[in-house]
């Protein structure tokens, strides 16, 4: 275990000082999530304001826009899809193969670089979700069981997320290109988690079908227990459930890993 | 005046026929990887429904964003993807490499070439899938302006086709000049990510944008100008004005991308710089 820990975690420590080296990426997260913000908020305050209400299904104007501000840092803290753009590429040149014959997992090296290359945001946005209710109270994290929550299931998000770019990257084995699905998913993911218009102002419809997936796990979880919206009795058989489904999906990353590794050539496509 | 016009005129026709053969070798390199072509296909497809989708959600909560409502957020939406497709035919591919050429040294190559150096670095590269999206995004705008409630004149048409031109020169203008910023940061990896930020405000309609933000969206940084005001033209009819300042600013930025791209050159190292 010792072992385990040190070497994997110098593969954190190793992209932590490559990113280091980029901090306009931090700049560029940083205002990615604040210009988001700010369309947002002209949107529905149109919307407020056209249909002179108070409040859309239990939401309130500021209320609305601290969800939306914090499932868009959520959403860019679990994204790993430049991870998995430099997976596939592995799997389709046959630089899979220094994983093969060295003791490191694929998967495991892979998400420590993820860890790794997200570290630079996860020290900026910590301190502007510090910063948050101290300069604007009352709108998130009244408790402090709320804090711990929130780090849990922010916990779970990314890494059902990481299994779930790597279920896709693992059909590189047949397919070769699949950076197309990669994207695909994560332009679909963006509005179907609901980083951008909270689930609950989806139709039903859409919800229903949505629930039915680990999708709401990765966004409207964390953020819904950040802001109170979901009563602390739910917490635990949601977080049961969340890591329910990490199993599921773990288990299908390696069925698909170990029958992929099989079709595998070891040479450039 | 006639020799001016002769320069003028050959000029043109070698750029053209450059183009053709950009097109050409792009069109047999995408065909040999067709599941890269039916990717990028699918890919716009999820783009195109998860944003119809969002404004769907939108709508049902509101009738009408500003002067837009439902039916003509839709013709918006089309005008917005019909502005990306064109980007993506003609010069993201480019723009989007333009780093990785600076920090590798790979321009010298384009730089030797005797043919203008902004010319070939931002068209070199053509996405033929997109010609494929553009012809069933063209198809849907012409349904959606044939089954709209008002009567859309010819002088609309026109005047949209050729707003809708300068949308995209404004497009490519303001991506080129953000690409073209590695010159100064050496190593500007994230130029593409930050264009797509500020092109979001693009896909928005204007009607949203008040006071000074709307101002900056108008002329600093105009957004607005790429895919809601030639919606404006085609939905509701001539503003000549908006019009004439959209000419405006287009060569403005298009001037201001030639000053940029000439300036950072100046400051290029060559290989590995």
């Amino acid at each position: 275990m010792k072992s385990w820990l040190i070497k994997y975690f110098a593969v954190v420590r190793m992209t932590w000082i490559q990113t280091l080296e980029y901090k306009a990426n931090a700049l560029v997260g940083t205002f990615a999530i604040f210009s988001g913000l700010f369309i947002e908020f002209l949107i529905w305050k149109q919307v407020f304001q056209a249909q002179n209400i108070n409040e859309i299904r239990g939401f309130t104007f500021n209320g609305l826009m601290v969800y939306i501000f914090l499932c868009m840092i959520v959403g860019q803290l679990k994204s790993s899809w430049a991870t998995s753009m430099e997976m596939i590429d592995s799997i389709r040149t046959g630089e899979l193969n220094k994983y093969l014959i060295r003791p490191i997992s694929f998967f495991t090296y892979h998400f420590m670089m993820f860890i790794g290359h997200n570290s630079l945001f996860y020290i900026v946005y910590t301190i502007v979700i510090i910063l948050f209710p101290i300069l604007i109270p009352g709108w998130c994290f009244h408790t402090k069981i709320q804090i711990v929550g929130f780090i849990i299931s922010l916990g779970i998000s990314i890494y059902l997320s990481y299994t779930i770019y790597f279920c896709m990257v693992c059909f590189a084995f047949w397919f070769g290109e699949v950076r197309s699905l990669v994207i695909a998913y994560n332009i679909a993911n963006s509005i179907l988690s609901g980083q951008i218009i909270p689930l609950r102002l989806f139709p039903e419809g859409a919800r229903e079908i949505i629930f039915l997936t680990p999708i709401q796990y990765l966004v409207d979880f964390p953020v819904s227990i950040a802001t109170g919206n979901l009563p602390i009795e739910f917490w635990i058989p949601k977080m049961a459930m969340a890591l329910l489904w990490c199993c599921i999906i773990t288990i299908t990353g390696r069925i698909l890993y170990g029958y992929g590794i099989r079709a595998y050539g070891g040479f450039g496509a | 005046m006639v020799m001016v016009y002769e320069h003028m005129e050959a000029l043109v026709r070698r750029a053209l026929s450059l183009w053709v053969s950009f097109f050409q070798n792009s069109l047999t390199r995408d065909m040999e990887f067709k599941a890269n072509f039916l990717g990028g296909l699918f890919v716009d497809l999820v783009y195109y429904s998860v944003y119809f989708f969002l404004f769907n959600v939108i709508y049902s909560y509101v009738d009408t964003l500003g002067v837009f409502s439902r039916q003509d957020i839709m013709i918006f939406l089309v005008v917005c993807y019909l502005a990306d497709t064109c980007d993506m035919f003609f010069f993201s591919g480019n723009i989007f490499s333009l780093n990785q050429l600076m920090v590798k040294g790979e321009l010298d190559f384009f730089l030797l070439k005797p043919v203008d150096s902004q010319f070939i670095t931002s068209l070199r590269k053509v996405r033929a899938y997109a010609l494929a999206n553009f012809i069933i995004l063209l198809a849907l705008l012409i349904r959606q302006i044939y089954y709209y409630p008002n009567n859309i004149a010819l002088i609309n048409i026109s005047l949209f086709i050729l707003s809708f031109i300068m949308g995209i020169l404004l497009w490519y203008s303001i991506d080129f000049i953000i690409a073209s910023t590695c010159f100064w940061f050496k190593n500007f990896s994230v130029s593409g990510w930050l264009s797509h930020e500020i092109l979001k405000f693009s896909s928005r309609p204007d009607s949203i944008y008040t006071g000074f933000m709307r101002k900056i969206l108008f002329s600093l940084m105009p957004m607005t100008l790429i895919a809601s005001v030639p919606t404006r033209f085609l939905l509701y009819g001539p503003d000549w004005d908006l019009f004439l300042w959209q000419l405006f600013i287009t060569i403005i930025f298009l001037f201001s991308s030639r000053v940029v791209w000439h300036r950072g050159l100046l400051r290029y190292e060559s290989a590995s710089s």
